[in-house]
């Protein structure tokens, strides 16, 4: 690919340029056909290398080599082990390792390599240890084993390197880590080699082996402060698995001593002589979240300083970490906003962007325009990473200053009209959606420009979303008809997906604004005749729908979007309607409902504490979507309607006892499942009718219980428990003991067969449990808080006021968390996160009881000695509304 | 004197490409790699054999004439990648643990194979047998292993059986001096132009 690429660019000039690549033009099979060579003797070397170079060039250009192409070259190369030519043995090595995962049997040069490792020649050793590890399976890791041993502690530090990093490389591999972990006595010794990068290394391995135990590493993280280590690398790899660890800690609540000297050490580290760990240093401060004021200053010196220096690598180094916490602590970076000023003329484009951006993000509502002016002059120059960064950045302006959504929004509009790959526009698409959700005075100037910006957009996945938004916001616009002309246009112009979302954005319109009704039928009748089907079948649909001329018709199937079920589930719940006895209706009332996404900023906000590297992010599926899956085996599950709510899983015992359980509350309208996860950790025990004994408190009624018939050493299986609400909502939240009863038969360890039949009951005291608030109510994410909070002030709506002293909290963002902690509502326009420096804050926040009654809930917070705060809850029921309001108290 | 003449040309050839491969081969634990620990030079002998993984390339140097050896393993699981070799070795050293009476059918059927193998069937290389391990008490004859393995059915290729032992070097350097001669003799008769 890369290579028609470069063949297309040297056609478009007329003369090919001078002293161009000479590998460009080479063909797989005629390479391969070359390296039969090496089958000769005696070897040529000279030519063996030049087209191993061939061979290594195609691989890394992306050609794909069969499995027989490819061992029949890796054989072809293994003879090349009786030349003597230290450049050509190199150059095999490398060739093994590129193969080594695609053809076969590459144990067979083995031998040849562990002689070369274990051999005299220098030259062969760390390259050598390199490739034995690139074709060593864990099956084939115990042979081995003596020579990697040996080659870590070994007194030349690129063998002792090459093996360290090898090791960590093959303790990833699925069944080698166990292998791996024998060798930390080796890697320990190496720890105290003279060697910078073998030092480095040999911590790095350690960590890794470690990483699941974290009193080791804690310890190990000990030792090695008092030991002063020579290697400015190891001491940076220290300073980060310290700062995970006291991260790790915060952020559990617990607190320990050697927290504090971890801190302290990191502290220390901000006076090193080398500048890389001096950096490393600030950036920890920097980023961990129990830094305070005192603390910070120091590290914040530090970036200023690095800001005037002459190496552009530490320029920008502190540029970007500024740039990253600046939200956190705006007044820290305010403090070198005039260093910052000078970077925006820095030479190098990626030091200046940041620079800008930081300053966007810290400064006040007067230095916007200047800023965005200078941005302009070299936004066409940088890369689209960075104009993502620089989108960013306007977003958080957006929602700072609302005000100056129209020079923004030009801005927006004139970037989405330049060039530009998917992610930076999709990222630009989404802030103008963020600034017309949150600021009104917006909404028509960011439809017309996101208008005109689907007339030319090549990405169908962003022209789907667009027309989303426009058949959501454009009826309710001052000028609906205008919007129309270009919702239509793409179902003249575009494909059919797009043709599909235009056809659904029209009916839209037609449901919403009586008076364009005519028009609209016109036009989806038009759509009627459309090759493609999906596109016909929605016209088709939604006319029939609009013709009915029944209101309640439009607006449960047009124009209604909550009523979204979670798809993964509808599929499954279908499947299995499917596949039972037919003459049941299929409910779809059955059929959870999603929970809201969470905030865009959740996602952009990375984790800057990242140590090794970073997870692939996994699927995104809900609790509830995992749970139902289970709850539906349940026989009669389906009489309590569809599943409200999950919480997450508590502990009910400690986690290093005889036997774990742990709860997790399913919420349903009227009844509440108790899932009990218990796990047997004792290996001579077999557990029999498992199941949790509770202490009721008054009004629940126990409906069910299901035990779990067996429970195996090792497995987690659950027993449940059905319970009734109370009828009185306000008993709701309550507390239950709980105790765990079951038959216990002792049983062999080692093939899990119990001794004898007979049995002995036995218990097990578990701790207390909680049914809150929070249990029974569903998040919902409001989009423009203040219309809905205007639309509940009516006679089906009541309201409660009043007021609380909160003594346990200091500030406002904790008395935020709190408040969204205890009720588990989802916050509105951005109100979860407070300003700093402010004394007052207004949370709004929504959310559904169980039951289906609405809860809207706004808290005004005051901060004077402690946290005075206004509640005010308005809710479709009296009795819920009540209970929401008395939770925080 | 026009025969001497030519006796001479092919020498001279010899001694410019100097460099003789042979494949080195048997069941594991028959001494393979211990026989080419041998022929190296006495510093660069190692005390200590451990099995083979794959194969090892060795130099050693033997009446003038420098020796690759592709020393490879015996174990079971890697016998199929012997054939990897087959085509370029000029000589195959085959070595039989004279002492393992049990396994003396397995290396009939190794060695079978080996002489069913396309890239040996048709071609004249001379392959030497060793009969190591002389030295155990209940060790076979050559004569029996050679009665045993069906040798005298070898009729295409010149073939050679000889008792050994290893770690004293006994009989190793008659064999070499067998197997020398036979490559010689087979480069030669390759170069003329109808066999």
């Amino acid at each position: 690919m890369a290579l028609l690429i470069m063949h297309s660019y040297n056609k478009s000039h007329s003369s090919p340029p001078r002293g161009g690549n000479p590998f460009q033009n080479l063909e797989k099979t005629s390479v391969l056909q070359e390296a039969r060579t090496f089958n000769e003797t005696p070897v040529n070397a000279k030519k063996c290398i030049h087209i191993l170079t061939k061979i290594l060039y195609l691989l890394n250009q992306g050609e794909v080599l069969g499995t027989r192409e490819a061992t029949e070259c890796f054989f072809a190369m293994t003879k090349l082990f009786q030349s003597k030519d230290t450049v050509l043995r190199r150059m095999v090595y490398l060739g093994i390792k590129e193969l080594s995962t695609i053809a076969e049997d590459v144990i067979i040069v083995t031998s040849s390599l562990t002689k070369d490792m274990t051999g005299r020649e220098d030259f062969y050793r760390a390259p050598a240890i390199r490739a034995l590890c690139s074709i060593t399976d864990p099956t084939m890791l115990q042979a081995v084993e003596r020579y990697m041993k040996q080659c870590i502690v070994d007194r030349n530090s690129a063998v002792s390197s090459a093996a360290l990093v090898s090791s960590l490389h093959l303790s990833s591999q699925h069944g080698a880590g166990d292998v791996v972990k024998r060798w930390a006595n080796e890697a320990q010794e190496a720890l105290n080699s003279d060697n910078i990068m073998v030092q480095y290394h040999a911590l790095g391995l350690l960590n890794h082996i470690r990483r699941n135990d974290r009193l080791a590493v804690g310890k190990l993280v000990t030792k090695l402060i008092g030991q002063n280590m020579k290697s400015p690398y190891a001491v940076c790899h220290l300073i980060r698995i310290g700062s995970k660890i006291i991260e790790e800690d915060y952020a559990n609540g617990t607190n320990t001593i050697s927290d504090t000297q971890f801190l302290e050490f990191v502290d220390s580290c901000l006076r090193h002589k080398s500048e890389m760990v001096i950096y490393e240093a600030a950036h920890a401060i920097v980023n961990l979240k129990r830094t305070s004021a005192r603390e910070l200053a120091p590290a914040v010196s530090i970036l200023q300083l690095f800001c005037g220096s002459s190496k552009a690598t530490l320029r920008f180094a502190a540029v970007r970490t500024m740039n990253k916490v600046a939200i956190m602590y705006p007044a820290a970076v305010a403090a070198f906003n005039m260093d910052l000023e000078g970077l925006i003329a820095d030479s190098n484009r990626s030091v200046a962007t940041l620079a800008i951006t930081t300053l966007l993000k810290t400064g006040t509502e007067s230095s916007v325009e200047r800023l965005m002016k200078q941005i302009a002059t070299f936004v066409a120059e940088i890369s689209d990473e960075f104009k993502v960064v620089v989108v960013q950045a306007i977003r958080t302006l957006c929602t700072k200053f609302p005000r100056k959504h129209s020079i923004l929004m030009n801005f927006l509009s004139a970037m989405l009209r330049e060039e530009g790959g998917l992610d930076y526009k999709t990222s630009i698409v989404d802030t103008i959606i963020t600034i017309i959700e949150e600021n009104l005075d917006a909404k028509e100037s960011g439809l017309s420009h996101l208008c005109e910006f689907i007339e030319d957009c090549e990405h169908t996945s962003l022209a789907v979303r667009i027309l989303h938004l426009l058949g959501k916001e454009g009826p309710f616009s001052k000028h609906p008809s205008k919007y129309i002309r270009f919702v239509y246009n793409r179902v003249i112009l575009e494909n059919a997906t797009v043709r599909a979302a235009a056809v659904s954005a029209l009916a839209q319109f037609g449901a919403s604004c009586p008076d364009l009704l005519q028009n609209v039928t016109v036009l989806l009748s038009r759509c009627q005749m459309d090759i493609d089907d999906e596109v016909r079948d929605r016209a088709t649909y939604y006319l029939a729908i609009l013709n009915s001329n029944n209101p309640s018709l439009c607006k449960n199937y047009i124009s209604s979007n909550d009523q979204m079920v979670s798809l993964t589930l509808l599929e499954k719940t279908l499947k299995d309607h499917l596949h039972g006895p037919l003459n049941e209706t299929f409910n779809l009332a059955l059929v959870p409902k999603t929970a809201p996404t969470p905030a865009i900023a959740e996602e952009t906000h990375n984790d800057p504490m990242i140590t090794t590297n970073s997870v692939p992010k996994a699927p995104r599926v809900t609790r509830e979507e995992v749970n139902v899956e289970r709850l539906l085996q349940i026989p009669g599950i389906q009489r309590l309607g569809p599943l409200h709510k999950s919480s997450p899983a508590v502990q009910l015992t400690e986690s290093e006892t005889e036997y774990t359980v742990s709860v997790i509350k399913h919420c349903f309208p009227q009844h509440i499942v108790l899932q009990f996860d218990c796990v047997n950790t004792l290996s001579d025990q077999l557990l029999e009718n498992v199941k949790v004994d509770l202490l009721l408190p008054e009004g629940y009624i126990i409906r069910h219980v299901i035990p779990c018939a067996k429970l195996v050493y090792g497995e987690k299986e659950s027993t449940y428990v059905i319970l009734e609400f109370p009828a009185d909502v306000s008993s709701s939240s309550a507390t239950f003991g709980a105790t765990l009863k079951f038959v216990v038969k002792d049983c062999d360890p080692t093939t899990g067969l119990p001794d004898s039949e007979e049995g002995y009951d036995d218990e097990y005291m578990l701790e207390d449990f909680e049914i809150t608030v929070a249990d029974q109510i569903q998040k919902t994410k409001v989009n423009n808080f203040a219309v809905a909070w205007d639309a509940a002030d009516t006679e089906e709506w009541v309201e409660l006021e009043e007021t609380y002293s909160l003594s346990a909290v200091n500030t406002l963002q904790e008395a935020v968390q709190t408040i969204i902690k205890f009720l588990n509502l989802g916050p509105a326009n951005a109100t979860e996160k407070v300003a700093e420096g402010t004394h007052t804050h207004t949370l709004l926040c929504s959310g559904v009881f169980r039951g289906g009654a609405e809860v809207l809930l706004r808290a005004k917070l005051v901060l004077a000695d402690g946290v005075t705060m206004q509640l005010t809850v308005r809710s479709t029921d009296q009795d819920v509304a009540e209970i929401v309001s008395s939770a925080i108290g | 004197m026009v025969f001497g003449k030519m006796f001479m040309k092919i020498l001279n050839k010899d001694r410019r490409n100097k460099q003789i491969s042979i494949l080195i081969i048997g069941l594991n634990n028959s001494g393979k790699s211990t026989i080419i620990n041998y022929f190296k030079n006495k510093d660069d002998r190692k005390f200590v054999s451990v099995p083979t993984i794959g194969f090892n390339v060795e130099h050693f140097e033997n009446q003038g004439i420098s020796f690759t050896a592709f020393d490879y393993s015996g174990q079971g699981r890697y016998r199929n990648l012997w054939e990897h070799h087959f085509k370029t070795c000029n000589g195959i050293v085959f070595v039989i643990d004279s002492s393992d009476r049990m396994r003396l059918v397995v290396v009939k059927d190794e060695l079978e194979l080996l002489l069913q193998h396309r890239d040996i069937k048709r071609r004249r290389v001379p392959i030497l047998f060793f009969a190591n391990k002389m030295d155990c008490i209940d060790a076979l004859s050559s004569v029996k292993i050679a009665a045993g393995l069906n040798l005298e059915k070898i009729d295409n290729k010149p073939w050679q059986i000889c008792s050994s032992n290893a770690l004293t070097g006994e009989g190793l350097q008659n064999g070499v001096q067998w197997l020398t001669a036979q490559i010689r003799e087979c480069q030669q008769t390759k170069e003329l132009p109808h066999e």
